[in-house]
């Protein structure tokens, strides 16, 4: 049994280095999901900018990366992730999967939100003369608004269990933590606490996300 | 003001074909009224829509202000827009912005000087009597509030025409009214040009001088609601106009006629003159005052106890004090 101030030495550096992978892989995920699920939407047949051929190469694209495990696809993409970073291994390296694996997920959520923006609303911009961007920034992203911290949230909390399995390229965190203490060492402390560490976790992101979607939400 | 020419729409799913609009001729002139009226499945939203363009006419030309909006491209079409305003049957706002936002929303999408934006946004506001609820959102107000916001956001970057949608569809008797009344004092003041379509007899009768008669897609009938109202041609026409009053059948037997009284006739006793002159007997069956416009149209059912000639007499001798005359039955 370790003492609780050696649970907290261990833990410590460990929750860091998770809250570091998930925040940081969420930004890159936003940057790159966003725009995504945006084209996705608007190049479909009825909306703003038809073009079913970006349509359809951008949503098989998008299935096929959704259909790769995580841990599988961590070790599939090792050299882009060798070219981006530099290395393969550590947490920074890990970030390049997470992205990689969360941004079709969030686009998809993107998607999702904003076909839920009433078309009506739309089409009294187009009549109001407005451009396709300003369509999609100003009437678009802001009616979804709510739905999108919503998604936001998912994906967040989706990172935070994919990041358990960083600790395969050495990435650290909780849930590398709680496999090698917890199960190859058979510390059940160790495990346990990792476990409330993450519960609390996912708890507190869930709420605030669903706090900031209420408060935008004028509906 | 707009004038549209041999307007067709077509739908196209697959290999389906919908012909919505056909040879669609119409002129609105600056300062009118215009109603479209017909059943839903008429085409009446296609039509409106292909105004401005947000729905692609098949073949045809729409000219506004003599620009033809057929052959613009984007960037054009989207200025054009700008004097096209439009108010719809969701009122369609963003539920995301306050009420203030919604109408200084096209003033911003020009990128429009904030301080010129607030004067012109508060001009507005008090225009359509919802100063107070400027800092609102759309979903605490009533359908007739969002519409008067729709007409607020449909006015502020000063359009020429004012389209709308089935404006009133959405909303209860009184608050049409009000709509229809705000929307009446903007034509006066501001002299915009309107274009109303609409399934409601109620709403053309209230505001619009002209009106147009859609039925499969075509114009059935065309006139100055007045004319269209004393005299309705075609069996389309009757189906608006009758549905305000219709008789129980038992009682139509015989020859019957239906009289309309416009301000020229309504002061002459002509029914007691028909009986003395011509020597009959008149019952009469029903009658209403319908006001068009303010304008007072006073209707008569009767039924004469005639034979043929007596009849074509008779109904000669109403026309030439101007009164209008339809046979309802002839038996």
């Amino acid at each position: 049994m370790n003492s609780f101030s050696e649970l907290v030495a261990l833990l410590t550096p460990s929750l860091f280095e998770t809250l570091y992978m998930v925040f940081a892989s969420i930004l890159f995920t936003i940057l790159f999901g966003l725009p995504l699920g945006v084209i996705l939407v608007i190049t479909n047949q009825d909306h703003i900018l038809p073009n079913p051929f970006l349509n359809n190469i951008l949503s098989y694209a998008i299935n096929t990366m959704r259909s790769l495990p995580f841990i599988i696809l961590m070790i599939f993409i090792i050299p882009f992730t060798r070219m981006i970073v530099g290395t393969s291994i550590g947490t920074t390296a890990a970030i390049v999967p997470l992205v990689v694996a969360a941004t079709p997920f969030f686009a998809r959520i993107v998607e999702s939100a904003l076909r839920e923006v009433d078309w009506g609303v739309v089409e009294a911009a187009i009549a109001m003369g407005a451009t396709p961007m300003q369509i999609i920034l100003r009437v678009l992203i802001p009616e979804a608004m709510s739905s999108l911290v919503l998604g936001i949230t998912i994906t967040l909390i989706n990172i935070i269990s994919f990041s358990a399995m960083a600790g395969v390229v050495g990435g650290g965190g909780l849930g590398d933590l709680a496999v090698r203490y917890g199960y190859h060492r058979f510390q059940t402390d160790v495990m346990l606490a990792t476990v409330v560490v993450l519960i609390i976790l996912v708890q507190f992101i869930q709420t605030a996300g669903n706090r900031i979607a209420k408060n935008i939400n004028k509906k | 003001m707009i004038r549209i020419e041999n307007l067709t729409k077509v739908y196209k799913k697959g290999r389906n074909e919908v012909t919505a609009l056909r040879d669609i001729n119409l002129r609105v002139e600056r300062g009118d009224i215009f109603g479209i009226i017909g059943l839903s499945g008429a085409g009446k939203s296609s039509l409106i829509r292909c105004i401005n363009r947000i729905e692609e006419p098949s073949e045809g030309d729409i000219w506004v202000n003599d620009v033809n909006l057929v052959t613009l491209k984007d960037a054009e079409l989207r200025a054009t827009r700008k004097k096209i305003g439009m108010i719809f049957q969701n009122f369609n706002l963003l539920h995301s912005k306050t009420v203030f936002e919604n109408i200084a929303f096209p003033l911003r999408l020009t990128n429009t000087p904030e301080q010129v934006i607030r004067d012109r946004v508060n001009e507005l506001l008090s225009l359509v009597e919802l100063s107070e609820k400027a800092q609102v959102y759309p979903s605490q107000l009533s359908g007739g509030q969002k519409q008067r916001v729709g007409i607020a956001r449909a006015l502020a970057s000063a359009p020429d025409v004012l389209l709308c949608d089935e404006a009133t569809s959405a909303l209860d008797p009184k608050t049409t009214k009000q709509i229809l009344s705000l929307l009446k004092s903007i034509n006066r003041t501001m002299g915009l040009t309107i274009v109303i379509i609409t399934h409601e007899m109620e709403v053309i009768k209230e505001i619009c001088n002209r009106v147009a008669i859609l039925e499969g897609g075509m114009v059935v009938e065309m006139g100055d609601t007045i004319d269209i109202f004393s005299k309705p041609g075609t069996e389309a026409t009757k189906h608006f106009v009758e549905q305000i009053h219709q008789l129980p059948t038992h009682l139509m037997n015989g020859k019957i006629l239906s009289l309309s009284f416009t301000e020229g006739s309504a002061g002459e006793p002509i029914i007691s003159r028909i009986i003395k002159d011509f020597d009959v007997e008149i019952n009469i069956l029903s009658g209403t005052i319908e006001y068009i416009q303010e304008k007072p149209i006073g209707k008569l059912i009767i039924e004469a106890a005639v034979d043929g000639h007596q009849l074509i007499d008779i109904v000669d001798y109403l026309e030439k004090n101007h009164v209008k005359v339809e046979v309802l039955k002839n038996e």
